[in-house]
């Protein structure tokens, strides 16, 4: 007998946007608490992870990392060692300790109201990661913010959850972060980063990862509108090169990650891509769209 | 890694409009499901928005209905407080967006005249995966601080 599978979606507002799961299962008990499984797996990586949560692993060794070795969780380490690998291989382009320069820019709250001194970049080891999932910072005044890879890193775990739970089929979208499992092939439209109101492109995706970033649109209150939410840790600016980028791999977290060294790099970061899998669409400031060779079948531009 | 370029005039970049689109995720009944798997019962304490949830005569929590402006128009929500006044989970019951020009559009907007977070609304079939822009959960954020504060007292 063929076994009927609906199509389950659900959204809850966390990682300050809102998580969206679908699944391909029969519907009932089973499902709904892998569902309910997966967006909490997406709520501990908040918990754990959110630099504004006064309890999170980040604002923990924000307090105390540079003052004296601090164990996190598991999750949290393991995040923050994919960052350091990233650091090392980007060439310090991927750096989780821009946090004061986005508390400098207003992108992030400054600590009990004074202003935030942006040091210079690290150099080298600025994070330690000893044995037992302790975390030292080489300075004092070293602050982290994993708000670009820690996004991915839920939609990674979501996806793990919903396969426990043997559910064939699915998708996990964090406002864009997004990942497939299953068999079938998912369409994922591409917002056009100079016009949010029109789409760019359709890809085809089958048990992937595609994370995009943008210079910011008007979607946050209060801020300036074209700004980057990403920093060039060279300069302590917002990057300028592109306008947008956007990333597909295996893993969630890598994909988004690499949205923000790509974002700075362009197409000079061919190198780190091919390193991790990764295909890319970028596009320019100029206007141009440029996609890796290994990728361009599978996306269909609009224009 | 080799790179295909596409060079384009940006006057000749006529990308498709995003259509608007509503996702109904639950129903007001399907979330009170959700939210309170045990419940036998739910009695309305305030028409259309509280509602308490009991199992075996025991009082299991409560559900409140409410619906926040999004990026344009209202996200419906729910939060299902524990008897204790505690937030026990936040759920979207629907999403509407809308992009340029349907806003404007009287005839698009009037879809949504006289709809309930209760009645099904979809307005494509088709409804399309998104990646591109993170939209903020703010105001959602902000609702929920509300309800706690308005009722989390009120109700025990």
């Amino acid at each position: 007998m063929p076994i009927a599978f609906d199509s389950i979606r659900r959204a809850r507002p966390l990682l300050g946007t809102f998580v969206e799961i679908e699944v391909t299962a029969a519907a009932g008990p089973e499902t709904d608490a892998a569902i309910d499984a997966a967006f909490d797996a997406v709520a501990r990586v908040h918990r754990l992870m959110s630099f504004h949560e006064h309890d999170s692993d980040v604002s923990r060794v924000n307090r105390e990392a540079g003052v004296r070795p601090t164990r996190v969780d598991a999750w949290t380490f393991e995040v923050l060692e994919a960052a350091v690998e990233m650091h090392r291989r980007s060439g310090g382009v991927f750096d989780v300790t821009v946090a004061p320069a986005l508390q400098a820019v207003g992108l992030l709250p400054g600590a009990d109201g004074e202003r935030a001194v942006v040091p210079a970049p690290c150099v080298g080891d600025a994070i330690e990661l000893l044995p037992e999932r302790i975390v030292r910072f080489q300075a004092p005044d070293t602050r982290i913010d994993l708000g670009g890879i820690a996004k991915g890193f839920a939609v990674d775990r979501a996806i793990e959850v919903l396969r426990e739970f043997d559910v064939p089929a699915g998708l996990v979208n964090a406002s864009g972060d997004l990942r497939v499992f299953g068999a079938a092939p998912h369409a994922v439209d591409l917002r056009d980063p100079r016009d949010p109101l029109r789409l760019l492109a359709r890809i085809e995706m089958a048990g992937e990862a595609l994370a995009s970033s943008a210079r910011r649109f008007d979607l946050m209150e209060g801020s300036t509108l074209g700004a980057s939410a990403i920093i060039n840790p060279a300069t302590g600016e917002p990057a300028a090169a592109m306008i947008g980028a956007t990333i597909r791999t295996s893993s969630c977290m890598i994909a988004d990650a690499l949205t923000k060294v790509v974002m700075i790099l362009g197409t000079g970061a061919g190198d780190l891509l091919e390193h991790y899998g990764a295909s890319a669409l970028l596009v320019a400031a100029d206007g141009d769209i440029q996609i890796t060779s290994d990728w361009s079948q599978a996306v269909h531009l609009a224009a | 890694m080799s790179w295909v370029r596409y060079t384009l005039p940006a006057a000749a970049i006529v990308s498709a409009a995003s259509p608007a689109y509503a996702v109904q995720y639950l129903s007001i009944e399907e979330a009170q499901k959700q939210a309170f798997p045990s419940a036998t019962n739910f009695t309305e304490v305030q028409a259309g928005r509280v509602w308490k949830a009991e199992a075996g005569g025991k009082v299991a929590g409560f559900f409140v209905f409410d619906r926040v402006i999004g990026k344009h128009l209202f996200i419906d929500y729910a939060v299902a407080l524990t008897p204790g006044g505690a937030v026990h989970k936040v759920e979207i019951l629907q999403y509407r967006e809308s992009y340029g020009g349907e806003i404007r559009s009287p005839s698009w907007l009037a879809q949504f005249v006289g709809k309930t977070g209760g009645s099904a609304l979809k307005i494509n079939g088709d409804i399309r995966n998104i990646s591109g822009a993170t939209l903020s959960s703010t105001h959602v954020t902000e609702g929920v601080k509300r309800i706690l504060a308005a009722y989390a007292n009120r109700l025990r």
